[in-house]
């Protein structure tokens, strides 16, 4: 069937056709102080269609996979390339790319075909026995949690020769409480940010992301962290972030910005455009200490692949590099813009949504600090170590991240908690301000959206404690 | 096969096998939509797809599920395996059956034939947006325009029999004008109301208008909210006010029933079918009917948004707002008020204007603490008049302050979905005193 579609394509003219069989299959639990909710299966199966026509870009796709839908698809997609012409003032071409055949998937010890429900809901019930009686005098009267598994199965071909298939499973956790002390009453989630513990693989990545450990530590800090009415210092202090916002600053004030489509203007009507132009390549943006990578072929990482959904092979990039903006991610019409290769971040979460520039595992590099070291000299700062409220404007210039984990710092050592520092900085002050990095990166997954109609895609965020000089914090 | 044919095969196989209640639903859908950028058109795709969801409960365990365009042999090994997977889990104590319905569906008007179908010329109406805007002043436009046919059927095991079908086109224009940017919007479910050059035109002004933004200092301002700033805060007061998330802990608006929780000129009220709206249906995931609801009447929360399990919990009856789990808003309708927005500009000493926003997120749901991001034409305003563009602010209040703080809610009214909207919102301009508006260390 795809061999027919890319040829009918071709015969009506298309200079360029792709088409992706693409199957998402999911398992959801939600489990709520302790009761079951409804459990869900869901799949979706169909096909998506590219095709370039006299320089316009069509995208179809439906799940009806009958011979004569699918043939109708083709020629509405050409059709439509074709009506697009009074009003293309911009051709769109590809970069040149060798072809590939490829069978690729994620390593997958204990296949998630083999998980049913007894163990989604017996993992939360395990993780709500760990946190229902409450921690440090802080109790848990609201507890939602949250597993999943995400399996994607794709069979991909294009009219360049490439043929791939590809299998990644991932298994995701997520939590939202609530939490009560002394008639306060906070919500939190579990990991910070409402984001996920999440990777790719079989069912073995439970035990390798140590989800009970994580989550009763996590509930015992924040326990500590909710009573806080500490406000934070309002001199200029030092302030070391910790991996899960290092994390989220390299994703959106990194990662986004460096999407070569934002760039070029493609997604400016949503997800928005960047504080970068096309050629600001090598300008510095930060100091020697700042350096943010995006690598999706980290083994088990939620943002893993091989090969991208235009069949190009993935490879790390190095995104800032002691301070220079050294690369932008690429699809391989953005990179044909710039008169490059494409450096594999084209994806789709699904058969009906076309493949666009994304992030996979966006990451601040390790330094070579321990956390010793970076509190060491600090007179004085704080330490924000996870954080729930954040945001960046659409050129991912000014943003904001508000703790919910944070620690004074007086004479390198860490003091009581601070309650919700703000931390609202613009990008260029933000990566200049770093002097320092943690030896260890971790990882947290998240869902990043963009496009329209809008994908939430599989990611990574990570990074490891970072040290800023000189920030003058704000308060909640 | 028809698609209510189609939901009533899985009904059946379902009940055949033993689920005590059951919830089908088959829909269609034929999306088209072309995007635009550098006032050129970038993609134009269509969409087709045939989905059925099932919701089930044998012996008080539940399940939901979804699959891809089944046929009848498909439907039958779907079924089954839900039963399967549905007899594998444990019961629940929150297991509620699915209402009996005896009564008739509104029926609405939410469908133009015009907009059905593949034939409607979109790049006439994305031109006719670009070259709008370019001539109000801009130098570049990008946006996107959508327009989909959806057809529905639902079949439950408590008698619900529903067909429901609707026709939305929904236009989003951002123009720019060198670092200035304005957004403009047009959404219907006719083509009547649909109005793409006055999108365009507005984009345009916005982005003419917010050149050469002046400083402003960080402080606290009255803050003159337009439509799509409006519609964003109230559709996550609408969110706020299901059930679920206040039986969760969720929700700010916990506790809050039959207390003041705005002033008297506020009212919120929500539609499954509502004249002009669009998205709404005269049934809910159970097969409810749906109805108008008012969630704050004169400032005081009359109720929460329900499904039938939520009712049972909170003691009460189903509002119509099923989600099988998490019930949600339909329509959002904040009443009119009687002032212009001169009229409102007037009223302001030291204020800011905000035309549209994104990004916005809490850090305590709970309290509704949250703050999001103004990202194009914001105006300040001085002693009653337009002072001067201004760019990097941030909204970082409270949605319960905000709601207690509005002192002016705008006569005219404008529908409102987009990228940032997911809830269809009826909104006016409103003014809200003393909100905090931070900005970014430089």
């Amino acid at each position: 069937m795809l061999l027919s579609v890319i040829d009918l394509a071709q015969r009506l003219g298309a200079e360029y056709a792709e088409t992706r069989l693409h199957r998402t299959k999911q398992l959801g639990c939600l489990l709520r102080n302790g009761v079951p909710e409804p459990a869900l299966i869901g799949d979706a199966y169909g096909i998506g269609i590219r095709v370039i026509h006299s320089g316009a870009l069509a995208f179809s796709a439906t799940n009806d996979l009958s011979k004569e839908n699918v043939k109708n698809m083709v020629e509405k997609a050409v059709k439509r390339a074709r009506a697009s012409s009074p009003l293309l003032r911009h051709r769109v071409l590809l970069s040149e790319e060798k072809s590939i055949k490829a069978d690729w998937k994620s390593e997958e010890k204990k296949s998630v075909d083999n998980v049913d429900f007894d163990d989604l809901f017996g993992l939360l019930k395990d993780i709500d026995n760990l946190i229902k009686d409450g921690k440090n005098d802080v109790s848990f009267p609201n507890r939602l949690l949250a597993s999943s598994i995400l399996l994607e199965e794709k069979i991909y071909i294009n009219s360049n020769g490439t043929m791939m298939k590809s299998r990644v499973p991932r298994v995701g956790f997520s939590s939202y409480i609530t939490t009560f002390y002394k008639g306060k009453i906070t919500t939190i989630t579990i990991p910070s940010g409402y984001s996920q513990l999440g990777g790719s693989g079989g069912w073995e990545a439970i035990e390798r992301l140590e989800i009970f450990d994580y989550v009763e530590k996590e509930a015992e800090n924040l326990s500590l962290a909710v009573k806080s009415e500490q406000k934070p210092p309002k001199e200029i202090v030092d302030v070391i972030l910790g991996p899960q916002v290092s994390g989220i600053i390299a994703h959106e004030s990194a990662g986004h910005p460096g999407e070569a489509d934002r760039i070029l203007g493609r997604e400016a009507a949503q997800a928005g455009e960047s504080y970068l132009k096309p050629n600001d390549l090598g300008i510095k943006i930060g100091s020697k200490e700042a350096h943010v990578s995006d690598d999706p072929t980290i083994p088990h990482s939620n943002g893993f692949y091989l090969y991208d959904d235009e069949g190009v092979p993935a490879r790390k990039r190095k995104l800032i590099d002691a301070g220079i903006i050294r690369e932008f991610l690429h699809n391989r019409a953005t990179a044909y813009e710039f008169k490059i290769s494409s450096n594999g971040s084209s994806r789709a979460t699904s058969y009906d949504r076309e493949p666009i520039v994304r992030m996979a595992n966006t990451f601040v590099e390790p330094g070579d600090y321990s956390l010793d070291e970076l509190f060491e000299d600090v007179k004085l700062g704080v330490y924000i170590k996870s954080f729930m409220e954040w945001n960046i404007d659409d050129k991912r210039l000014n943003q904001r991240y508000v703790g919910l984990e944070a620690y004074l710092i007086e004479r390198g050592e860490m003091k009581g908690t601070v309650k919700k520092p703000v931390l609202e900085i613009t990008t260029p002050r933000l990566w200049s301000s770093v002097d320092a990095r943690g030896k260890e990166v971790e990882f947290l997954g998240a869902t990043c959206g963009k496009g329209d109609p809008i994908q939430g895609i599989p990611v990574w965020t990570g990074g490891p404690n970072m040290r800023l000089r000189a920030i003058r914090l704000g308060e909640r | 096969m028809e698609i209510i044919e189609l939901a009533d095969l899985a009904l059946k196989e379902a009940l055949k096998l033993g689920a005590t209640d059951v919830s089908s639903i088959c829909v269609k859908t034929n999306g088209n939509l072309i995007r635009f950028s550098n006032n050129s058109i970038t993609v134009s795709k269509n969409i087709k797809n045939l989905e059925l969801f099932l919701y089930l409960a044998k012996d008080k365990k539940r399940i939901m599920g979804s699959s891809s365009n089944p046929n009848i042999e498909e439907i039958k090994k779907f079924t089954s395996n839900l039963i399967k997977a549905c007899e594998a889990l444990s019961p629940s104590p929150d297991y509620t059956p699915l209402p009996r319905i005896e009564t008739q569906y509104l029926s609405h008007g939410f469908y133009d034939q015009k907009l059905a179908g593949d034939e409607i010329d979109l790049v006439e109406f994305v031109e006719g947006a670009i070259d709008a805007s370019l001539r109000a002043g801009a130098n570049r436009v990008a946006g996107s325009l959508m327009t989909s046919e959806e057809n529905l059927a639902i079949l439950t095991s408590g008698n619900a029999t529903g067909q429901d079908k609707r026709t939305k086109i929904l236009l989003n224009v951002r123009a720019f004008s060198g670092d200035a940017s304005g957004h403009g919007l047009s959404c219907s479910s006719n083509l009547k109301n649909f109005n793409p050059y006055e999108a365009g035109k507005e984009a345009g002004e916005y982005a003419k208008a917010s050149i050469n933004p002046n400083p402003w200092e960080e402080g606290v301002y009255d803050l003159i909210t337009l439509p799509t700033v409006t519609a964003d805060i109230i559709q996550h007061v609408g969110s706020f006010a299901s059930a679920f998330a206040v039986d969760s802990g969720l929700s700010f608006l916990a506790d809050k029933i039959n207390q003041k929780v705005s002033v008297n000129d506020f009212t919120l009220r929500d539609y499954g079918v509502i004249e002009g709206g669009f998205d709404g249906r005269g049934f809910d995931d159970e097969g409810f009917p749906t109805r108008e609801n008012v969630i704050i009447e004169e400032g005081v929360l009359k109720t929460y948004l329900h499904n039938s399990t939520t009712a049972k919990k909170f003691g009460t009856s189903s509002t119509g707002n099923a989600g099988i789990i998490d019930p949600h808003p339909w329509n959002l309708v904040v009443d009119p008020g009687s002032m212009s927005i001169d009229d409102m500009i007037r009223e302001v000493k030291k204020g800011v204007m905000v035309t549209n926003n994104w990004y916005t997120r809490f850090q305590n749901l709970r309290t509704g603490e949250y703050s999001t991001i103004p990202r194009d034409a914001a105006f300040l305003i001085e002693n009653g008049k337009i002072k001067h563009p201004v760019v990097g602010l941030r909204i970082s209040d409270s949605l319960p302050r905000q709601l207690a703080n509005i002192t002016a809610i705008s006569k005219e009214r404008r529908w409102i979905k987009w990228w940032e909207v997911s809830v269809p919102t009826l909104a006016p301009s409103m003014l809200i005193k003393s909100v905090v508006i931070t900005k970014a260390l430089g």
